[in-house]
């Protein structure tokens, strides 16, 4: 199973992305666990997942964060501030799977 | 004009806030507070039974039964806050080291161990068998910090540069390790501990105290209304690059709200008069009421927006907003890179600030004695933060109110703007329906 976790400052509002993302895998029957931290938590979190997504509040911490994700062989990215904002869960979702590839 | 400022911002202010807030030291900072947060509201919440909200000839019968109990039972009902609020700094001060000594990669706990011993021979030195607690509370918070830092550099250097004991290779991992730390505590305890002697035999005074002093004139500074509203100004600003501003000054306010609200619950405890307005509730629940920018009030105004665009946004963040969250307005809407919502958004919680911090001068809202989590509702909050006053309460409503107003011109001209591309769009799609 494919593990996405998505990391902002608190972890507050990604994760009601991540609910949205749920949904929308739910619906297309994608199988994918999909959790929100906040950002003291990327370390401790990094090993156990696939691939991480940044709030566009903290696209400031993506070089250093990038860095850690390519030591351990793990896409980083940021999402698109106007997803993030209207929450497309879908669209989210496709873009992290397609980073995992 | 307008351009010059937010290319400003863009290009030279973010940048540097983002490459400060990334620091690996303020990072551990915020980080070890977050790690000692849910005993310190847990703690500072059970206050409220020690100090009830009602003056002591008050005429309400729960009242007065509260007063009594809470006179009776005083020691229990403090002793978990003593416990926890009373000595913050010592939480504070594993936080700040365990995170730091992850960040280098060094062992965590030992390390953060370390931290709180070399904490606690500064701070509470043992007289007759007994710690003094005195600077284990918001008065040591200054030490803790550096303290924890400089244990965690320390332990750093000398693991760099290989000094320590060294174990032939036969001994087993655990058992080396069990050595690494020696070195390290040694130093620790030849450094700083003859500095202490040395204050304490030439100033009468250990190391907090002394640190404390020379924080002193920023602490007071930082309650004041031009640092709230610098505070609020920065903040502010950074978002509108659409990063975090609130995480990053908050960050750094941090250690301040901590030492005015150790001053207050001071203060309280001692029955006198409560020194300091800017804490953190204040923030949470004042200036960014429904989140960054006081958007509580923006969000209502789009639930009845005729753009489809922002009533869907209004719908989506109400709830959330209810809980201070707020994200989907600001980049949903947005209010990044978009200068018409950008001059509310900065300037309305400065508005906010500036009354909210009258109010409090004028006595006719409460001080802060208790630390509440940033995502209760506001008005709840409010009081919460105050000890359940139920005019922070009430002023947070008020607030909201005059947020409608303040924001309605603005959020008028930019519904108007997106109304204009909405039947732009429309009327493109029914031309290629009928073509």
């Amino acid at each position: 199973m494919k593990k996405i976790f998505l990391c902002c400052a608190a972890g507050m509002s990604t994760s009601m992305v991540v609910s949205k993302m749920q949904q929308a895998a739910t619906q297309k029957g994608i199988e994918v666990e999909i959790i929100a931290v906040g950002m003291e938590e990327f370390e401790a979190t990094l090993p156990n997942y696939d691939c991480c997504l940044l709030g566009p509040q903290i696209k400031y911490k993506l070089a250093e964060f990038k860095a850690k994700g390519d030591a351990a062989g793990k896409p980083v990215a940021v999402i698109n501030a106007m997803d993030y904002g209207m929450m497309k869960g879908e669209k989210i979702l496709n873009e992290a799977l397609a980073m995992i590839g | 004009m307008s351009n010059v400022f937010f290319d400003f911002i863009e290009n030279k202010i973010a940048p540097v806030a983002g490459a400060f807030a990334s620091q690996r030291h303020i990072g551990a900072i915020r980080d070890g507070f977050i790690g000692g947060m849910p005993f310190m509201i847990v703690g500072s919440f059970l206050l409220v039974f020690a100090f009830p909200p009602f003056s002591a000839d008050t005429s309400f019968a729960f009242g007065q039964w509260w007063i009594g109990m809470s006179k009776e039972y005083f020691d229990v009902i403090m002793t978990p806050f003593n416990m926890t609020m009373g000595i913050m700094s010592c939480y504070i001060s594993v936080g700040i080291a365990y995170n730091l000594a992850q960040h280098y990669e060094l062992d965590a706990l030992p390390t953060a161990l370390l931290s709180l011993m070399t904490f606690l021979m500064v701070a509470a030195p043992m007289e007759e068998g007994q710690l003094s607690a005195s600077f284990m509370g918001g008065t040591g918070i200054f030490t803790t910090i550096i303290v924890a830092i400089y244990v965690t550099e320390l332990t750093r250097f000398l693991k760099v540069r290989n000094i320590g004991i060294k174990l032939p290779e036969q001994v087993p991992q655990k058992i080396r390790q069990s050595f690494d730390l020696l070195i390290p505590a040694m130093v620790v305890i030849l450094t700083i501990y003859p500095l202490n002697l040395m204050l304490q035999g030439q100033l009468d005074m250990i190391l907090p105290g002394a640190i404390m002093a020379m924080f002193k004139p920023l602490v007071s500074a930082s309650d004041s209304l031009p640092a709230i509203l610098l505070a609020v100004f920065v903040a502010h600003a950074l978002w509108f690059a659409g990063i975090h501003g609130a995480a990053i000054v908050g960050g750094i306010m941090a250690p301040f709200w901590l030492v005015n609200l150790g001053l207050n619950q001071d203060a309280l405890a001692a029955g006198t008069e409560l020194p300091a307005t800017f804490i953190e509730p204040f923030w949470s629940f004042f200036i960014t009421l429904g989140g960054s920018g006081a958007t509580f009030a923006l969000v209502l105004l789009y639930l009845r927006s005729k753009s489809v665009h922002l009533r869907s946004i209004g719908k989506l963040c109400v709830v959330p907003s209810a809980f201070n969250i707020n994200e989907p307005i600001i980049f949903g809407s947005p209010i990044v890179m978009n200068p018409i919502l950008f001059i509310p958004f900065v300037g309305i919680p400065m508005i906010n600030a500036t009354i909210a911090y009258i109010a409090v001068q004028t006595e006719m809202v409460g001080k802060i004695i208790s630390l509440v989590p940033w995502t209760a509702p506001a008005p709840i909050g409010a009081a919460w933060g105050a000890g359940w006053q139920l005019s922070n309460g009430a002023l947070v409503l008020g607030l909201i109110i005059l947020d409608l107003v303040l924001y309605y011109p603005f959020f008028k001209v930019y519904e108007k703007e997106l109304l204009k591309q909405e039947t732009a769009e429309a009327s493109d799609i029914s031309d290629l329906q009928s073509a």
